[in-house]
C-alpha cells in the first residue's frame, strides 16, 4: 500500500458512490428523466469539460479549472444552464424556436475546504427556451411539482417569488446605486440592503414596504400593492395571474408566494421559484425565468426552467421512507444438475424477463431477492417444491 | 408548529445581552439562565443551541439551527450564506486598520517605497478583502490571538483588529488609521427555514428589532474590556 500514491484516498468533495446508492440514483433518473419526457422535453447531453471563460451563472472562484496540453484554460461543467445556452446559440440560431431540453448529469463546484461540502453531485433540469409568459412559467413549476411528486417527495413547498419586485423598489433610487442594495438582498444581507437603500435616498414608506414585503409569505398578495412602485407592482400582478395557472397545472396546494425568496444569482429576470423540505437545510430545486442570460451567446431569448439537486431530492424522499419499487425482484440461482442444465434454465427464466444470478449475490444494493435452485434445464427447486421454470415466473409475477 | 425552532445563541461577550433581548421578544430564557452546562436546551417552542459565536453561521447555513444571534463582525468573517434579518443594535464594536501611532508616516513611506505592507489579524478575511477593495498590497499573517502586540515585536506593520473603546489599542501605542466596519449584533437564518417556518422568524425578526428601535439593551455598550 505504502506505493500508492495518496493511498486509498479520493479528492476531497468526491467519493465513491456504493451499489445501494448507485441503485436508488438510477431509480430517480428514470422517474425525473420519464417525467420530463411526458411533457416533450428531450435530453440533452453537453460535454463534461469547456473552456473556462464561458461560465454564465457562477462565480468564478466556484469553478473547477485546469490547464491542457494545448495549454488552454478548461472548466469541469459547473452547470448545465450555460451549455445550454452556447447549444442553443450555435445550433438553434433561429430565435423564435421553442426548445424543450432536459438533462441529469454530474456537476463540479468548487468548495472551500473542512465545509462538508460535496465537488461532484448529480443535478436534473429542464431549460424552456423561446416561450415567455405566465402558461411557460406555469408549465415548468408544474412539472417541476409533478417531477418531485412522481418521485414520492410529500413534503415539499414551492416558494414563487419574483426578482421584479425588489427591483421595482430599487428603480427608484440612481441607477448606479442600485446595485448596492440589490446585490446584498442576493447574498442575504436584508438588513444591509434595507440601510444602504435608505441611505441612498429610497423613501421611509417606500423603505418600509419593502421591508414588509421581504417578510410576507403566503397566498395573499394584495396587501403588498399599497405602498408600492408601478414596478413592484408589475411583479405582483404577474404572480396574481400565475396563480390560476399554477392551480390548473396541480401544484397549487404546494405554492407559498413569497418575496423575500431572492436568488443568490444575478441572472434571474422575473418569476423564479425554490422547492423546499421541513428537516433539510438545502434547497432541493430552484429555477426562474432567465430572459436576458442567452443573450451572452446570441440574441436574447426568452428562458425559464429549473435544476434539481438530486443527492438532496435523494435524501429527502429517503427520510420520508421511499423505497425503489420499480424493480421485481432478482432470482439468485444456485446451480444443480450440470452447468449446461444451470445456464439453460438462467437463459430461459431470463427469456421470460425475469433477472437471474448464478451463484452466490454479496451485494444485491437492497434489491429484493428470491433464491431457487436449479433441479435440472427445465425445473427449479423453489419455496421447497420442485417446479418448472414456467411456474416459477408465474409464482414471481403475482 | 410540530418543531421546536432551533435557535443558535453566542455564548461569550454577547450573552447577556442576548437573553436581555429574547425576553423582550417574548421567549422563555429562564432555563438559559440555569442550564448549567448543557449546551442544547428546551424551553417551550424554541430549542436553543449554545455555541461559539464564529460557528454560529456553520449551524445556520447548514440548517443545524434555523435562526441564529451573531455578531456582524462574526458574519464579515466567515462566508457562511445565511440571511441577515434584524440588526439588534447591541455588541457595538469596529473593525479597525491600526498602526504604531509614532511610526505611522514611516511605515506609510515605507510603503511606498517597498510596494507592500505586512499586516498582522485574528481576521485575515476582512483585511484581505479591505486591502483588496482600496487596492493596497499587503501580507496577512494571520494571528491566534492579541494583534496589538505585532507591530511591537517586529512581526507586521499594521494590525486589523476589533474594538470597542479603542483603550486596548491606546494602551498598545496603537492609532487607528481607518475604520473598515461597524458591528452589531445580527439575527441570521437559515434560507430554507427563513421560507418554511416563515411567521415565527419574521415574527421574532420584528420583535427584536422593535426592541432595538426603543433603545435595546441598557448597556448596549458592554463589549469595554477591549
Amino acid at each position: 500500500m505504502a506505493d500508492v500514491p495518496h493511498g486509498l484516498a479520493v479528492p476531497r468533495g468526491f467519493r465513491d458512490i456504493l451499489p445501494t446508492e448507485a441503485r436508488e440514483l438510477h431509480a430517480i433518473e428514470r422517474l425525473l428523466m420519464g417525467t420530463f419526457a411526458s411533457y416533450g422535453y428531450v435530453p440533452l447531453e453537453p460535454p463534461a469539460v469547456e473552456f473556462a471563460t464561458g461560465a454564465l451563472t457562477l462565480d468564478e472562484r466556484r469553478v473547477l479549472r485546469f490547464l491542457d496540453r494545448d495549454g488552454r484554460l478548461l472548466a469541469l461543467r459547473p452547470d448545465v444552464t450555460t451549455a445550454v445556452a452556447r447549444v442553443v446559440a450555435q445550433r438553434y440560431g433561429r430565435s423564435d424556436a421553442t426548445l424543450r431540453l432536459s438533462y441529469f448529469t454530474p456537476v463540479f463546484r468548487e468548495e472551500p475546504s473542512m465545509r462538508g461540502s460535496e465537488r461532484e453531485y448529480d443535478q436534473a433540469g429542464v431549460e424552456l427556451i423561446g416561450a415567455k409568459g405566465a402558461l411557460a412559467d406555469a408549465e415548468v413549476i408544474g412539472l417541476l411539482g409533478d417531477a418531485l411528486a412522481r418521485c414520492g417527495l410529500r413534503s415539499a413547498e414551492i416558494d414563487v417569488g419574483h426578482v421584479g419586485y425588489v427591483a421595482g423598489f430599487l428603480e427608484e433610487l440612481a441607477p448606479e446605486r442600485r446595485e448596492a442594495s440589490a446585490g446584498r438582498i442576493r447574498d442575504g444581507d436584508l438588513v444591509g440592503a434595507l440601510v444602504a437603500a435608505r441611505e441612498h435616498g429610497l423613501p421611509d414608506r417606500r423603505a418600509g414596504a419593502l421591508e414588509a414585503g421581504l417578510r410576507h409569505r403566503g397566498s395573499d398578495l394584495s396587501a403588498l400593492r399599497a405602498d408600492a412602485p408601478a414596478g413592484s407592482v408589475r411583479a405582483l400582478d404577474e404572480l396574481a395571474a400565475l396563480a390560476p395557472l399554477l392551480e390548473a397545472a396541480g401544484v397549487g396546494g404546494a405554492v407559498r408566494y413569497d418575496l423575500g425568496f431572492v436568488p443568490a444569482l444575478a441572472y434571474y429576470s422575473g418569476v423564479v421559484f425554490q422547492v423546499t423540505v421541513p428537516d433539510l437545510g438545502f434547497a432541493v430545486a430552484a429555477g426562474g425565468r432567465y430572459d436576458g442570460l442567452l443573450g451572452r451567446f446570441g440574441g436574447d431569448r426568452a428562458a425559464t426552467g429549473f435544476g434539481i439537486a438530486v443527492p438532496h431530492l435523494h435524501q429527502a424522499i429517503v427520510a420520508e421512507g421511499w423505497a425503489v419499487t420499480d424493480e421485481a425482484p432478482l432470482v439468485i440461482l444456485g446451480p444443480g444438475g450440470d452447468d449446461i442444465a444451470t445456464l439453460r434454465a438462467a437463459t430461459a427464466l431470463r427469456g421470460a424477463g425475469v433477472a437471474v444470478a448464478i451463484g452466490e449475490v454479496a451485494e444485491t444494493a437492497g434489491r429484493p431477492t428470491v433464491r431457487a435452485k436449479v433441479v435440472d434445464e427445465r425445473h427449479v427447486e423453489f419455496e421447497g417444491s420442485r417446479r418448472t421454470v414456467d411456474e416459477l415466473v408465474a409464482a414471481l409475477r403475482r | 408548529m410540530s418543531r421546536p425552532l432551533r435557535l443558535a445563541l453566542p455564548q461569550g461577550a454577547l450573552w447577556e445581552e442576548t437573553l436581555v433581548a429574547l425576553e423582550a421578544a417574548g421567549l422563555a430564557t429562564g432555563a438559559l439562565r440555569d442550564g448549567g452546562r448543557r449546551l442544547v436546551i428546551e424551553a417551550g417552542a424554541v430549542r436553543y443551541i449554545l455555541a461559539r459565536p464564529s460557528d454560529i453561521p456553520t449551524y445556520v447555513a447548514h440548517g443545524a439551527a434555523d435562526a441564529g444571534i451573531v455578531g456582524k463582525d462574526v458574519l464579515l468573517e466567515s462566508d457562511a450564506d445565511v440571511l441577515e434579518l434584524a440588526d439588534l443594535r447591541y455588541g457595538r464594536c469596529r473593525f479597525v486598520v491600526a498602526a504604531p501611532a509614532d511610526t505611522l508616516d514611516r511605515s506609510l513611506d515605507e510603503y511606498r517605497h517597498l510596494g507592500s505592507l505586512e499586516v498582522a489579524t485574528k481576521y485575515p478575511r476582512v483585511a484581505a478583502e479591505h486591502f483588496q477593495r482600496r487596492g493596497i498590497q499587503v501580507e496577512i499573517i494571520k494571528l491566534g490571538g492579541s494583534a496589538e502586540v505585532a507591530p511591537q515585536v517586529g512581526l507586521a506593520d499594521w494590525i486589523v483588529d476589533l474594538v470597542a473603546t479603542g483603550r486596548t489599542l491606546a494602551e498598545n501605542r496603537l492609532a487607528v488609521v481607518e475604520e473598515i466596519a461597524t458591528c452589531t449584533a445580527r439575527l441570521v437564518a437559515n434560507r430554507v427555514a427563513y421560507a418554511r417556518d416563515r411567521e415565527r422568524i419574521a415574527t421574532l425578526a420584528r420583535k427584536l428589532e422593535d426592541w432595538a428601535g426603543r433603545g435595546g439593551s441598557a448597556s448596549s455598550d458592554a463589549r469595554s474590556s477591549r
